[in-house]
């Protein structure tokens, strides 16, 4: 099993709030990593850290076996082109898909590989076909964001990370800002990322998803994994206090198992 | 009351101002080609300056800073002055009235302009930034790809705020002998004493001239709108 990232004793805090407090964590290739907890855990500071949307405070982070940045006598220094090197092997979608309004369904999955990349036109158009139809919305290519349901919004999103071919997907809440019933189809194109075994970070609330999807699941408190395991042990035999109010809280109303049907 | 019967009384004559009419095409030909030049110099200018207040270190922020200020706060024809009658004893140079109006009113709008292209670039939702900043773009390409893309769409109505303004604002060239519409129309009215009919079509003819622009922007405005590309994503 080779390693795609390592995280050793991460530490974030912005000015005196300290929001992660020591996270480590190995990912393999083609894991699916489902990261909950309560809001205010840094949860979705532990993701913005891996792409260094937010610089840690200390702590190292390890893509392929190679630590990002380099040793100095006062702590680890980030150079700025390393970063955007980094961002563009690591694949992130948001709460709130950020589409550009201004560029169509196809122009927007084709910025990162035309301007970072500096892929020829016909790789660009390759790339766009390919994860535009891997994301079901191949006949949407040349319709704009605004035209498009929130669903359909998110897994352009998704194709427009997919198109820079990264090595690791990371999802902060990616159906948090979603109508319900939007969400199933963003969900069913998580899972079968997961299934083609690209490797993914994500943070969600969707307990079920995390059930049926993850290989592991972390539960973070205060800035530390509080719990750790497969689904089964976490989800449905939680040995930490912290762990059990939370899915107690997710829990309290439920459908009778028929009406699912 | 007196004035009143002297306005009813008045015979109008236009023929003067019809006979010399070549005279005010030319000034308001002047009147374009400073405004032409001073929004061709200053936009660029002001994108150049918005973007040193907005992302350069200190030692070009702080200049910047205070040059667009320093620009927007002292009077439009204290700064024609300067440039006219006292840059050339500061650095021995001729300077003849039509370059100084360049010079003056391209670094006036672009002052302006420059809190136009601020004003537009901030108003841009971060999520932008961070989603190009997420597959891989640096800073410059985000910039040139993604948010001035759309902040110079919806900066359209203060740009042509600021074009209109900067067009009435020129017709203090006047004053330093340069012959703009407003000049050419203040030369006839004193030889003919029709100062009536001459000053009534110089105003008209700003008006025009400033009427068409307003509807050609609109109608852009329209257009971009109707292609979806305005509304927010």
């Amino acid at each position: 099993m080779t390693e795609v990232l390592k995280i050793e004793n991460l530490h974030k805090s912005f000015g005196d709030l300290n929001v992660l407090n020591g996270i480590d964590l190995s990912v393999a290739k083609g894991d699916t990593i489902v990261i909950l907890g309560a809001s205010g855990s840094g949860k979705s500071t532990l993701l913005r850290c891996v792409n260094f949307m937010e610089i840690p405070s200390s702590g190292r982070i390890v893509l392929q076996g190679k630590p990002v940045g380099t040793e100095k006598a006062d702590g680890i220094n980030y150079p700025e082109k390393e970063l955007t090197g980094l961002r563009a092997r690591v694949g992130m979608v948001f709460q709130h898909f950020n589409l550009f309004p201004h560029m169509n369904v196809k122009q927007n999955v084709m910025e990162g590989p035309r301007t970072v990349l500096k892929c020829n036109q016909a790789e660009c158009a390759r790339r766009a076909e390919e994860y535009l139809d891997k994301v079901g919305l191949g006949w949407k290519a040349e319709a704009f964001p605004s035209q498009l349901s929130g669903g359909q919004q998110q897994r352009v999103a998704i194709a427009r990370a997919l198109a820079m071919e990264p090595e690791i997907m990371l999802f902060d809440e990616a159906t948090s800002a979603l109508d319900p019933e939007l969400v199933g189809e963003v969900l069913e194109t998580m899972k079968e990322l997961a299934d083609e075994g690209m490797t993914m970070l994500i943070v969600t609330h969707e307990l079920g998803f995390a059930y049926t999807v993850a290989d592991r699941v972390l539960f973070l408190a205060d800035g530390k994994i509080l719990e750790q395991g497969d689904p089964e042990k976490v989800l449905i035999h939680p040995q930490q206090e912290g762990t059990k109010n939370f899915l107690r809280g997710h829990g309290s109303f439920r459908l009778p198992e028929p009406v699912l049907d | 009351m007196q004035a009143g019967s002297f306005i009813v009384g008045y015979e109008w004559d236009f023929s003067v101002v019809f006979r010399d009419f070549d005279l005010l095409l030319l000034g308001l030909v002047n009147t374009l080609k400073v405004t032409g030049l001073a929004l061709l110099f200053g936009i660029p200018l002001g994108l150049l300056l918005a973007l040193l207040r907005l992302y350069g270190n200190a030692v070009l922020r702080i200049p910047a800073s205070f040059l667009i200020e320093f620009l927007r706060t002292t009077p439009p024809i204290a700064q024609l002055f300067w440039f006219f009658f006292a840059m050339p004893i500061l650095l021995g140079v001729e300077i003849d009235p039509f370059e100084a109006s360049v010079l003056t009113f391209s670094l006036q709008s672009s002052a302006f302009f420059a809190e136009v292209f601020r004003g537009g670039i901030l108003s841009i939702d971060n999520g932008q930034w961070e989603a190009a900043k997420a597959i891989g773009m640096n800073r410059n390409d985000t910039l040139r790809r993604v948010i001035l893309p759309q902040a110079v769409k919806r900066m359209i109505p203060a740009f042509l705020e600021r074009a209109i303004e900067l067009m009435k604002t020129t017709t203090l060239v006047s004053t330093i002998s340069y012959a703009d519409l407003l000049y050419q129309a203040n030369t006839i009215a004193q030889s003919t004493y029709r100062s009536l009919e001459v000053f009534t079509v110089a105003a008209a003819m700003y008006f025009v001239v400033i009427f068409i622009c307003s509807l050609a922007v609109q109608r852009l405005e329209h257009h971009l709108g109707r292609t979806g590309e305005l509304t927010k994503g």
